[in-house]
C-alpha cells in the first residue's frame, strides 16, 4: 500500500470558531493506481489533498493517521514534511496560469524541485529539466526553458506543472482538478499524458475532480465524498454500473448522456449542510428521498456491500445488500431536477 | 537591447518636461510681488539706486528675454548668482546638495534594511506577536513628528549619553575628504581617508534614523499589505508544494512579486527627501538643500529658487525613470514601449 489514510479529521478556524471540515476520512492508494475523489463543491476534496501535503491554512487542527510507504508522515514536523513535498509526494493544482510564478522562467521553476531535493549539478539539472519537458510532450524544450509562463498556452502551462511535479519522480501525485481550467481537447491530452506517466512510473495518483467524465477516463477506483465524509468507494466500473449510496446515484444521474434527447443536466435538490450545523445523523438525509428515521439520528458507518465496494448508508448497514435496492438498475427515488 | 532603447527614449522625453518646468517656475517667480533689487539694497536704498541695479540685473528686459538669457546660461553651467549668498547658484547647489543626497541615501538604506524585512515578517506572522510588534513600531514611526523625534534623540544620545554627535557632518578638527562626489562618507572611502569616514558616518546616524523613522513605518506597512495579497496566490502554494522552506517561499517567490508597490513608494519618498528635509536639517544643523531652499524663498532669491526647483525636478524625473526601469527588470510581462 502506497498511501494509507486513516480517520483523518480536519478543523479549520473561520471567524473565530473552529468548524469540522473533514470527518474521519479514510482511504488508501496503491502503487500504479489512480484513485478519484469526487463530490460537490465544498465537500472537502481540496482540503483532503492539502491535509496529505500538510499545506493547510493557519490554525488548522488535523487528526488521524497518514502513512506514505509505511512512514507515518502525519507525525512529521513541518521541516520533515518539506523533504516529502515535491519529492515523494507532489501536487498539481487547478489553474495552471495562477499556479506558476509569473516572474520566474519555466526552467527555473522546474529546476527548483531538483535544487531542493537532489544533489545534481547545474548542468545535470538543466539536462533533467529538458528531459522532463520532453517527457510531458513539450516541443523545443531548450528554448522553452527560458520562457515565462505568460508566453505559454493553458495546456502548455499545465504540462509545465506536471513536469514540475514529476521532477523528483514522486511516488504519489495529487492532482486537484488539473483539467478544469482547460478546454476539452487539451483536457483529453492532459489526461492521456497522466495515464501514460502512470504506466511508465507506477506512481499512485489521486485525481480530484467533479467531472465524472474525467473519472471514467483515468481512475481505477473512486471515492465519493459528501460534506466532509467519505460516503462510498468502489472500483470505477462498479461505481458507474452499480452505485449504492443515494448521493452517488444522484451524481450518476447528473451525467448528460449522448443520444438521449431533452435530458438536462440533473442536479440534486437541496443544499449541502454547512460545517457549522451538521445534522446529527447521515449528512445526506435531508436531501435523500429514501431517508428513514434512523438516518436523521444515527451516523451510518462504511459497510461492505460487495468486494471492494463500501458505502456509508443505512439502506445497507448490517444487511449487506438491501432487498429493495438490490437491483442496481432500479431508478433511485431521490428527488432530482431532470 | 530593448531595455537600453527604452531608457534612451525616456531620457529624450525628459527634455520637454524640464523645459516646461523651467518656464513655469521662471514666470511664476518673476511675477510674484517683491523686488529683488530692493531686497539686495536694503531699506535705505534710493529709487535711483534700485532702478540702476534693476537695469544692471536685466530685470527691466521683457520676461522672454530674461528667460532666454537664463536658459542660455544653463547650457554654460551658469544658473545665475544667488542674491542672498552672493555666490553662483551652481556652486551653492554643489555644496549643499551632496550633503542632502548623502543623508537621504543613508536614511533610505536604513529604511530598506529595516522596513522591508519587517513588512515581510509582519505579513508571514499575520496577527501574531511579531506582527503586533512591527505594527506598533511602524505606527510610532509614522505618528511621531520628525523634529520631535530628532530632539529626543539629541537629548538622549548627544546630551545625556554623549555617545553620538548631534550636529554638522564632521567632528571639529577633521577636515573634509578630497571632493569627488561631495558625499563625505563616499569620498573618504574612495580616498582611503578612514578618519574622515568614521567621523562622517557617526554624524549620519542620528539625522539618518530621524529621517528614516517615518519612511520605515510607511514601507513596513506597504510591504505587509502587498505581501499579504501575494501570499494568497496559487503560485505560493505551488512553491510550498515543491518543498521550499518558509524563507525560500517568502523571499524567493513572494517578495519579488510583492515588491513593486514598495519600490514605487520608496521612489516617491526618495524624491521628496532629495528636496531636503528642513526639519531634520535644522535640528541637526545639517548643511543641506532644505535649509538653502527655505532661505532662498524667504529672501526672494529667485536664481536660487529656480536652481533648486530645476534640480529637484530633474531628480524626480530621474527617480521615476529608475523606478519604471526596475519595473521592467522585475516583471517579464511588461513590454518595453
Ligand atoms: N481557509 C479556510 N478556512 C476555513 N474554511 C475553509 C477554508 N478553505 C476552505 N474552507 C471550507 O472547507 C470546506 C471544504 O473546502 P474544499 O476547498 O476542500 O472543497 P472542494 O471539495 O475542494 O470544493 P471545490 O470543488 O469547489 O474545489 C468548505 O466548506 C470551505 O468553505
Ligand atoms: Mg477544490
Amino acid at each position: 500500500m502506497l498511501l494509507d489514510v486513516k480517520d483523518v479529521s480536519l478543523s479549520l478556524k473561520r471567524e473565530g470558531k473552529y468548524s469540522k471540515i473533514l470527518d474521519q476520512v479514510s482511504f488508501h492508494v496503491n502503487n500504479g493506481e489512480t484513485v478519484g475523489i469526487v463530490g460537490e463543491s465544498g465537500c472537502g476534496k481540496s482540503m483532503t489533498a492539502l491535509s496529505l501535503m500538510r499545506l493547510l491554512p493557519d490554525k488548522a487542527k488535523l487528526d488521524g493517521e497518514i502513512r506514505l510507504e509505511d512512514e507515518l508522515i502525519s507525525s512529521y514536523s513541518n521541516r520533515k514534511m518539506q523533504k516529502i513535498r515535491g519529492n515523494q509526494a507532489s501536487m498539481i493544482f487547478q489553474d495552471p496560469l495562477t499556479s506558476l510564478n509569473p516572474l520566474h522562467t519555466v526552467g527555473k521553476q522546474i529546476e527548483e524541485s531538483l535544487l531542493l531535493h537532489t544533489s545534481l549539478s547545474k548542468q545535470e539539472r538543466r539536462k533533467r529539466v529538458i528531459k522532463l519537458l520532453n517527457d510531458v510532450g513539450l516541443p523545443r524544450a531548450d528554448e522553452l526553458i527560458d520562457e515565462y509562463p505568460h508566453q505559454l498556452s493553458g495546456g502548455m502551462r499545465q504540462r509545465i506543472m506536471i513536469a514540475m511535479a514529476m521532477a523528483c519522480e514522486p511516488k504519489l501525485l495529487i492532482c486537484d482538478e488539473p483539467t478544469t481550467a482547460l478546454d476539452v481537447t487539451v483536457q483529453a491530452q492532459i489526461l492521456e499524458l497522466m495515464n501514460e506517466l502512470k504506466e511508465r512510473t507506477r506512481m499512485g495518483i489521486i485525481m480530484i475532480t467533479h467531472d465524472l467524465g474525467v473519472v471514467a477516463e483515468v481512475c481505477d477506483r473512486v471515492i465519493v465524498m459528501y460534506a466532509g465524509k467519505v460516503v462510498e468507494t468502489a472500483p470505477v466500473e462498479e461505481l458507474f454500473e452499480n452505485p449504492k449510496h443515494p448521493y452517488t446515484k444522484g451524481l450518476m444521474q447528473s451525467i448528460p448522456k449522448l443520444g438521449i434527447r431533452k435530458q438536462m443536466l440533473g442536479s440534486i435538490a437541496g443544499t449541502v449542510p454547512s460545517p457549522e450545523n451538521m445534522p446529527a445523523g447521515c449528512r445526506f438525509a435531508d436531501r435523500c428521498s429514501q431517508a428513514m428515521d434512523v438516518c436523521k439520528t444515527n451516523v451510518p458507518q462504511m459497510t461492505q456491500v460487495k468486494k471492494n465496494h463500501k458505502t456509508a448508508c443505512w439502506l445497507y448497514e448490517n444487511k449487506g445488500v438491501k432487498k429493495d435496492a438490490a437491483a442496481g438498475s432500479e431508478q433511485p427515488k431521490t428527488a432530482f431536477y431532470l | 537591447m530593448d531595455a537600453l532603447r527604452y531608457v534612451f527614449k525616456r531620457i529624450l522625453l525628459m527634455i520637454p518636461i524640464l523645459i516646461g518646468i523651467s518656464i513655469l517656475t521662471f514666470f511664476i517667480s518673476n511675477t510674484i510681488p517683491g523686488d529683488p533689487a530692493r531686497l539686495i539694497l536694503g531699506p535705505k536704498a534710493t529709487p535711483d539706486g534700485i532702478e540702476e541695479l534693476r537695469e544692471e540685473m536685466g530685470l527691466n528686459d521683457p520676461l522672454y528675454v530674461q528667460y532666454g538669457r537664463y536658459v542660455n546660461g544653463i547650457f554654460h553651467g551658469d544658473l545665475g548668482e544667488s542674491t542672498y549668498s552672493q555666490q553662483p547658484v551652481i556652486d551653492d547647489l554643489e555644496r549643499y546638495f551632496p550633503a542632502t543626497l548623502e543623508l537621504t541615501l543613508f536614511a533610505m538604506l536604513i529604511t530598506v534594511l529595516i522596513g522591508i524585512p519587517f513588512g515581510v515578517i509582519s505579513a508571514s506572522k499575520k496577527d501574531k506577536l511579531p506582527d503586533q510588534f512591527t505594527r506598533v513600531f511602524a505606527l510610532l514611526g509614522v505618528a511621531m513628528p520628525a523634529f520631535w523625534l530628532g530632539l529626543l534623540f539629541l537629548l538622549l544620545f548627544y546630551l545625556k549619553l554623549g555617545i553620538l554627535p548631534g550636529s554638522g557632518r564632521l567632528d571639529n578638527g577633521v577636515s573634509p575628504p578630497d571632493m569627488i562626489t561631495g558625499m563625505y562618507t563616499v569620498d573618504a572611502l574612495l580616498t582611503g581617508n578612514m578618519v574622515a569616514f568614521k567621523s562622517a558616518l557617526i554624524h549620519l546616524i542620528l539625522p539618518g534614523i530621524t529621517q528614516a523613522a517615518v519612511t520605515i513605518g510607511m514601507i513596513t506597512r506597504m510591504t505587509r499589505s502587498s505581501m499579504l495579497e501575494v501570499l494568497q496566490s496559487d503560485y505560493i502554494r505551488t512553491a510550498q508544494a515543491k518543498g521550499g522552506s518558509e524563507n525560500r517561499v517568502l523571499y524567493g517567490h513572494a517578495l519579488r512579486n510583492g515588491i513593486m508597490p514598495v519600490i514605487t513608494l520608496l521612489g516617491m519618498t526618495f524624491g521628496h527627501a532629495l528636496g531636503g528635509s528642513v526639519l531634520v536639517e535644522s535640528v541637526f544643523s545639517w548643511p543641506g538643500l532644505g535649509k538653502y531652499a527655505v532661505n532662498a524663498i524667504t529672501y526672494l532669491d529667485f536664481p536660487a529658487v529656480m536652481g533648486v526647483t530645476l534640480l529637484i525636478a530633474l531628480l524626480f524625473i530621474t527617480v521615476n525613470l529608475i523606478i519604471d526601469t526596475m519595473y521592467h527588470l522585475i516583471d517579464p510581462r511588461l513590454k518595453y514601449n
